[in-house]
């Protein structure tokens, strides 16, 4: 593997700060934020072990060894793994040593809410990337409030017609993302009566996914659509080997795999109408440009919920790369370059132009490259309990914002 | 505590009703059906569906659980238990993927280097309960997360790479109209049934099993009995993760976790005795299609986890109150 | 000997628990010397907020341990009463209404294990697997995503410092210390390492083996309750998901601490060192710059190491004695 040895290195390289930054710890840590300042960055995994952590830390990882924020910053990488107290430990371990920023995959929305503020307190920039958290000096870069569940969902009638029978590949119960999709989900599917609900949790996982996609068809043949999140390579998985002549609408994650299946006119045939949306590991790495200009003081945000765009990807819009990046449109590549879980969305070449597929995989920066001007931002609007606390939710949010129903309900 | 039988196949017992029947196989028998009846019951419930699909989906996606859970009952059988089984078949499933590559001509190399590395676990483990003396319960809770943390080291738990198309295809195809998983899955279950309780090694883990004392008097070799059976139950939890890996075609390091608790309680619901001596692989492989056929239905049911959960969790704890009356008839 | 310094005897630590004292000195040692705020007030009170939930939940499972049986549904007790917590304790039933509440939950779930594994004689190893399903399942009912707010006045009191000296959790440990030491001396004390000892035995000498057990799953339910009461102070609100990774960290901690998984030997004493080792110990690999996974490789490793030097101490101290005597 090639990049076992860079991520060795990365790993074995001990914390560049000896006693003379951790003396200064112990006591108040004054706001750095001149220029040609050395900055303390940590990043701070919950989850891990999937294609999707895995990238999103990659494109962090690379984009941090990257000039010039190779120079301005020590980059160190931590997994807390899935119990909150573990990740309020090493948060506060973080906020201890020094850290001038965190970016962290939040294991709850809630719980960390309290570290989060002894950060704020001591003037650390705390960042949420992809899962928000309600505490308010905290920054949450997300794509959620573009409201893929209740856009896609409304696609997926669209393509039906109004009826036939949905299943709904929920993601792990008991977190807010979950919890705020699946009512917008069962608000739009719940118009039409001609849809019927089939409904499982597959906590996000293609291997949990497959086994419950194919108990579900071998209960119910007649699925004519599934609704997932990630997890929707092992639905794919599942109808292909269950019911490989009659394929369903699908609407999910963006494994290559997926993308090119959806673009192969054959499986078209067979009936694959795929959308391949949601919210992609470059929403990551974007967090950490962002945090990186806020930290030097080139950026002043005016929220505190920022937008990460959501990929929105039709079965009609695949076109093939040649090259290692998205350019010219393009959003997947040819199956004799990656493996089928890789998830395209982890590359952005708008937004992040300067990761290229290595540095995803690998966490490699991309030689002779330099950190590019970042896009003007957008923000998130309120979702109360996900990314802000006594707020008031958007009228209309359980309701699709760009797809408009091509079928009245009956 | 129960007076224990020496051995459960070797002699016939004597209080027993029908004495050339093994006692064992009545529990088995009635778990069996109580799987049969839910994948009836999901049929039922389901308007539309029929029983040959329903039994099709409960069968394979049980192959990695009835696998997994031989091992288990083995450490069990011996009073022990594994609980690294869910890390070794992470472990197994992102080396097999990592390895192959994609490429079929590995399959023969890396298969057989997957599950050497697997038994060499199971080898760790019973050298430390064996020779080290070390509690089986600490000895492969610490080594399940030791190794973990290997694999993570190792692979920051991410397959970039994919599993070999021809472990895929066995997953994924039929012979004569069955699918290839369930041949495996009978042909895995016989072969286990005879092992464990067909030769004379598996004669001897239930005299070990029963009395350690009574075996040391017997001269049976202790330390090697027990390297054997957690050897097995790793190579059992490798065999386990290389077939999901498959099954699923793209492994992740903590994709064995789900099956470590469902180990133990096939295992249990199966007949066994947490403290060695008892049970039959027969019982231990309907305890896994039952868990199976459950988690099915659970599956089908349009309900909320919430909801799920307390089903389950209640279906589980009936199961064992079968078990249970069963005891309390023959000891009194 | 008088049956009273017989009792007293028991409540020496084992040879476990001294070596769970003397890694934990070793490796806080470490800590505090590669991190300056490692001794400071503040260091102190992160670090035991991040050892109480574990010291208590664990103390709780070695009640069990020590009575031979096994118990997986204190994670599940934990999320009911982290859920409870942020959704009662701020209003309707204020903070000490909603505790013991929590607590009697706590109660409720021990004496349905207890009355399942020591009454109706099931296997405490698997029948816990199911009643940990039900009580997730039951958080996810009361709360179906995170939420809720834990009552103010308590998540500042029980997470600060007492006068800027002494850590609130620490005093927390302390104090389920000292109702271990109080319980460990009562009939009950005694009666738990007999049953776990031999079953057969204590009830020839007049123990009852059901009752004890029943009462030990029954107080460790008040205790993992406990823990979740002290995790919802420590995250301010509620999150109904149980984190698996806690529960191995239970059995961890009580291993490490002495406690033999067999039943009848160690105690909580041990437990509550076992749970200051794995969190130290993360801390510690943070400020020697280690990467996560040696975390996890740490772990294992002292685990065994500690069972190893156990083990080794306990030889040792019977071949003095054989040659005393």
């Amino acid at each position: 593997m090639n990049g076992l040895s860079v991520r060795f290195k990365k790993w074995l390289r001990p914390v560049l700060c000896a006693a003379g930054g951790l003396a200064a710890t112990a006591g108040f840590v004054l706001p750095a934020h001149a220029q040609g300042a050395h900055y303390k960055v940590f990043l701070d995994l919950s989850y891990s072990g999937n294609v999707w952590q895995a990238e999103a830390a990659n494109g962090i990882a690379a984009l941090a060894h990257t000039p010039p924020y190779d120079k301005e910053v020590t980059f160190k990488e931590v997994i807390s793994g899935t119990d909150v107290q573990h990740q309020i430990s090493d948060l506060q371990s973080m906020i201890a040593a020094g850290a001038n920023a965190i970016l962290f995959y939040p294991v709850s929305g809630t719980g960390l809410n309290r570290v989060i503020e002894q950060g704020c307190k001591r003037h650390v920039l705390m960042f949420a990337y992809d899962s928000s958290v309600t505490a308010p000096c905290a920054y949450n870069v997300a794509s959620l409030s573009q409201g893929y569940a209740p856009n896609s969902a409304q696609w997926i009638i669209n393509q039906l017609g109004g009826k036939g029978t949905v299943v709904i590949n929920h993601g792990v119960a008991g977190t807010a993302l979950t919890e705020v999709m699946s009512r917008q989900l069962l608000h739009v599917f719940g118009e039409y009566p001609g849809i019927h609900i089939l409904q499982f949790y597959g906590s996000w996982n293609d291997a949990i996914s497959q086994e419950a996609m194919a108990k579900i068809l071998a209960a119910d043949p007649n699925v004519d659509a599934v609704w997932s999140k990630d997890g929707n390579w092992g639905v794919l998985q599942a109808l292909m080997q269950h019911r490989p002549n009659r394929l369903a609408v699908m609407s999910g994650q963006s494994n290559n795999g997926y993308r090119l299946a959806m673009g192969d006119p054959t499986l078209q045939k067979k009936g694959l109408i795929g959308l391949s949306a949601g919210s992609g590991p470059a929403d990551g790495p974007y967090a950490f440009k962002v945090m990186m200009e806020v930290l030097t003081g080139q950026l002043k945000p005016t929220g505190h919920n920022i937008s990460y765009p959501m990929p929105w990807v039709p079965y009609d819009k695949i076109k093939v790369c040649t090259g290692d990046s998205f350019v010219n449109g393009c959003n997947v590549f040819p199956a004799s370059k990656v493996p089928a879980s890789f998830i395209d969305t982890s590359l952005d070449g708008t937004y992040l132009p300067e990761l290229n597929l290595a540095s995803v995989q690998t966490g490699a920066p991309v030689p002779g490259m330099t950190i590019q001007k970042l896009q003007p931002l957008r923000y998130e609007g309120s979702l109360p309990g996900v990314n802000c606390v006594n707020c008031k939710a958007p009228a209309g949010w359980l309701d699709p914002t760009f797809i408009k129903p091509t079928v009245a309900p009956k | 505590m129960a007076p224990r039988d020496t051995s459960t196949l070797a002699e016939p017992m004597a209080r027993g009703r029908a004495p050339r029947v093994n006692p064992e196989l009545l529990p088995a028998a009635v778990v069996l059906a109580c799987a049969v009846l839910l994948i009836v019951a999901s049929t039922l419930l389901n308007a539309g569906s029929s029983f040959v699909p329903q039994l099709d989906a409960v069968l394979v996606t049980s192959i990695f659980l009835v696998v997994a859970s031989f091992g288990q009952g083995l450490t069990i059988l011996l009073g022990g238990i594994d609980l690294s089984i869910g890390v070794v078949v992470g472990l197994a499933a992102i080396m097999v993927s990592t390895l192959t590559n994609g490429s079929n001509a590995a399959i023969l190399w890396v298969v057989p280097a997957t599950l050497g590395f697997a038994a060499f676990i199971g080898l760790v483990n019973g050298l430390g309960v064996a020779l080290a003396r070390v509690p089986p319960f600490i000895m492969t809770l610490a080594s399940g997360i030791s190794f973990y943390g290997v694999g993570l080291a190792f692979t920051t738990g991410l397959a970039q790479r994919p599993v070999a198309p021809g472990l895929v295809a066995l997953m994924n195809a039929r012979v004569a109209g069955v699918p290839i998983p369930v041949v495996i899955l009978l042909g895995f279950v016989i072969v286990a049934t005879i092992f464990q309780n067909g030769t004379s090694d598996g004669r001897k883990l239930y005299a070990l099993g029963s009395s350690p004392g009574a075996a040391r008097v017997l001269g049976l070799p202790i330390a090697a009995l027990t390297i054997l059976v957690y050897t097995l139950s790793g190579l059992c939890a490798g065999i386990s993760g290389i077939l999901l890996a498959g099954y699923s075609s793209a492994a992740t390091i903590d994709i064995g976790d789900p099956l470590l608790l469902p180990t133990i309680a096939a295992v249990v619901i199966g007949g066994a005795r947490v403290v060695g001596g008892r049970g039959i692989y027969l019982g231990t492989f309907a305890g896994a299609l039952f868990l199976s056929a459950l988690e099915t239905i659970i599956t089908v049911l349009n309900l909320s986890q919430g909801v799920r959960n307390i089903i389950e969790g209640a279906i589980i704890v009936f199961a064992l109150l079968l078990q249970s009356e069963r005891w309390r008839v023959a000891r009194g | 000997m008088s049956a009273a310094l017989r009792r007293l005897g028991r409540l020496r630590p084992t040879g476990g628990a001294v070596v769970a004292v003397v890694i934990f000195l070793a490796l806080y040692a470490i800590y505090a010397a590669s991190e300056a705020s490692a001794a400071s007030v503040f260091g102190l009170t992160n670090l035991f907020n991040n050892t109480v939930v574990l010291a208590i939940a664990s103390a709780g499972l070695t009640l069990v341990v020590l009575a031979g049986e096994f118990d997986l549904s204190p994670i599940g007790v934990i999320a009911i009463a982290n859920v409870v917590m942020a959704t009662t304790s701020v209003g309707t039933l204020g903070w000490f209404g909603a505790l013991i509440l929590v607590l009697l939950i706590g109660a409720a779930v021990g004496l349905l294990n207890g009355w399942l594994v020591a009454s109706l004689r099931l296997q405490s190893l698997a029948v816990t697997i199911g009643t940990m399903i039900a009580c997730e399942g039951v958080a996810l009912l009361l709360l179906p995503a995170p939420g809720g707010a834990v009552n103010q006045a308590i998540v500042d009191a029980l997470t600060g410092d007492v006068l800027e000296v002494v850590p609130v959790a620490l005093a927390v440990i302390a104090l389920v210390l000292l109702v271990w030491l109080v319980l460990a001396r009562t009939r009950f004390g005694i009666a738990i390492y007999a049953v776990g000892t031999d079953a057969m035995a204590a009830r020839l000498s007049g123990l009852s083996a059901e009752r004890t057990k029943l009462l030990a799953f029954v107080l460790a339910g008040v205790a993992y309750a406990f823990a979740g009461f002290m995790l919802s102070c420590q995250t301010g609100s509620g999150d109904p998901r149980a984190s698996d990774t806690l529960l191995l960290y239970m059995y961890a901690s009580v291993a490490i601490g002495g406690t033999s998984l067999m039943g009848g030997r160690g105690g909580v004493f041990g437990t509550l060192f076992g749970a200051g080792i794995l969190s130290v110990m993360q801390k510690m690999l943070f400020a020697l710059g280690a990467a996560s996974f040696y975390t996890s490789i740490f772990s294992g490793l002292i685990m065994l190491v500690a069972i190893f030097i156990g083990n080794a101490s306990e030889l040792l101290a019977r071949v003095r004695r054989q040659r005393v005597a």
